[in-house]
């Protein structure tokens, strides 16, 4: 088989898998400053972007092995080929266009996972994938992240009320800013390292780059750039769900569950283990609408979403194993799956246009502007 | 493997982190609406605080400014 038309359909293939990465991830920090008027629309999903693009570049600890650990790989274990990593880029892709139709918050990292399992489990079989690290690196923070951002958020909340006065809680969406922008750039030093990583082993697979060698600079610059263009273009669809859906939020709310989410990311990356931002901040969302008087959660949202998180990994797991399936069959299938791939794609967005979700949905009035004079119709004119 | 050790440390860090920041920025919105001369001044070394902490989550965010080697 062709092995570089292989490497070069694996990167095309991963830089649009970072891509939608980032449209997947703007709701994550900037659903809540949307929500509350803190920045507009277009504005906070620009810095998103910048924030992304900036921490690509700033961190360089690159994943070191694609799977973290939960397919054996290695001298001892199986050696994933880059067909078998097209595959499950393919059901990652997918599925994050799948729960992004569906305007579900889902993680990322989690369709990546699934999809790598899956292709792997078709590939190599079942016994290549270490089910302890699956339920210890996944299944267990997928439990804890929610609640753990859920309880902060909760107590964050009750504090903001108890101490300011009505009047002057507009003044938490300058806050906003900040807080919003600090999980943006968790999000990017952390995020496009792993599209980094998935290219970096398949060049060293493929013999293009030597063994044990850093990411080149054009994954690097390539990697920010997708993940960039991702966050810009704006998952507006998970911004809805996840500002406007779970609870109506108010700027004191906002600035609370972004520092619960800030604050849950690092302390359990600086001190534990790494826990989904998706997760983490949507819990942040349920908390702060538990905390506020008067608010209400739609615990039906709530509930898809958690639905959401529980089948991503079989789903985008079981789209692995299918086109690794069809790869089995050589060149061939390996271009039979790229294109099933692309009719998935451009199926996933025609079907999107049904119902367009953009930025022109979170107009905030400012205050005092409720109302907008209508223009008057022309007698004559369309 | 998770460290269950580390999970209530991981809790309780991120509970003070985020209660300490919204606890600062809270006051000082308090502290600053009113009309009397202290009061600004006392809201602006609120700000201030704030702005420590956010520049501390900097710090962690970016390896390059707390990694060594």
């Amino acid at each position: 088989m062709d092995i570089s038309l292989v490497v070069v359909l694996v990167v095309a293939l991963a830089l649009f898998f970072d891509f939608t990465n980032g449209f997947h991830d703007t709701a994550n920090a900037m659903a809540t400053p949307i929500a509350t008027g803190a920045l507009k629309p277009k504005v906070a999903v620009a810095i998103a972007a910048i924030l992304n693009l900036v921490g690509a570049f700033l961190s360089t600890e690159v994943a070191k092995t694609i799977s973290g650990g939960l397919i054996r790989e290695g001298d001892s274990g199986v050696q994933i080929t880059p067909v078998l990593i097209l595959a499950g880029l393919i059901g990652a892709i997918v599925w994050n266009l799948v729960t992004w139709l569906l305007g579900l918050p889902s993680s990322s990292s989690h369709a990546l996972f699934g999809g790598l399992i899956g292709a792997v489990a078709v590939g190599v079989g079942f016994g290549a994938i270490d089910g302890a690290v699956l339920v210890s690196k996944i299944l267990i923070p997928a439990v804890l992240a929610p609640f753990t951002a859920g309880l902060v958020s909760f107590v964050a909340t009750k504090i903001a009320y108890a101490i300011t006065k009505k009047r002057e809680r507009d003044g938490f969406k300058r806050g906003q800013i900040f807080t919003s922008s600090l999980v943006s750039l968790a999000h990017g030093t952390n995020d496009a390292q792993k599209t980094m990583g998935v290219i970096t082993l398949t060049l060293i697979a493929a013999g293009m780059q030597p063994s044990g060698s850093g990411p080149e600079l054009w994954v690097i610059a390539a990697c920010a750039l997708a993940i960039a263009i991702g966050t810009y273009s704006g998952g507006w669809r998970i911004i809805k769900t996840l500002g406007r859906d779970i609870t109506d939020i108010e700027p004191a709310q906002g600035f609370a569950a972004e520092a619960a989410t800030t604050a849950t990311i690092l302390a359990s990356t600086h001190l534990g283990f790494a826990l989904s931002t998706t997760q983490v901040a949507s819990g942040s969302v349920i908390g702060t609408g538990v905390g506020r008087k008067g608010a209400s959660v739609r615990w039906k949202t709530a509930g898809r979403i958690a639905l959401g998180w529980l089948i991503t990994i079989p789903a985008a797991g079981l789209v692995g194993a299918a086109a690794a399936f069809i790869a089995g069959f050589g060149l061939w299938g390996v271009i039979i799956d790229v294109v099933l791939a692309i009719g998935a794609i451009l199926t996933i967005f025609l079907r999107s246009r049904r119902s367009k979700v953009d930025h022109r949905q979170f107009h905030v009035p400012e205050p005092g502007v409720f109302v907008r004079p209508k223009k008057r119709k022309k007698a004559g004119a369309r | 493997m998770i460290d269950w050790s580390t999970f209530p440390l991981v809790v309780g860090v991120a509970l003070v982190a985020a209660c300490v920041l919204v606890t600062l920025f809270s006051l000082a919105l308090r502290v600053g609406d009113g009309t009397e001369s202290w009061r600004r001044p006392a809201s602006v070394g609120l700000f201030v605080l704030c702005a420590l902490v956010v520049a501390f989550g900097i710090y962690l965010i970016v390896p390059a400014l707390h990694a060594f080697g």
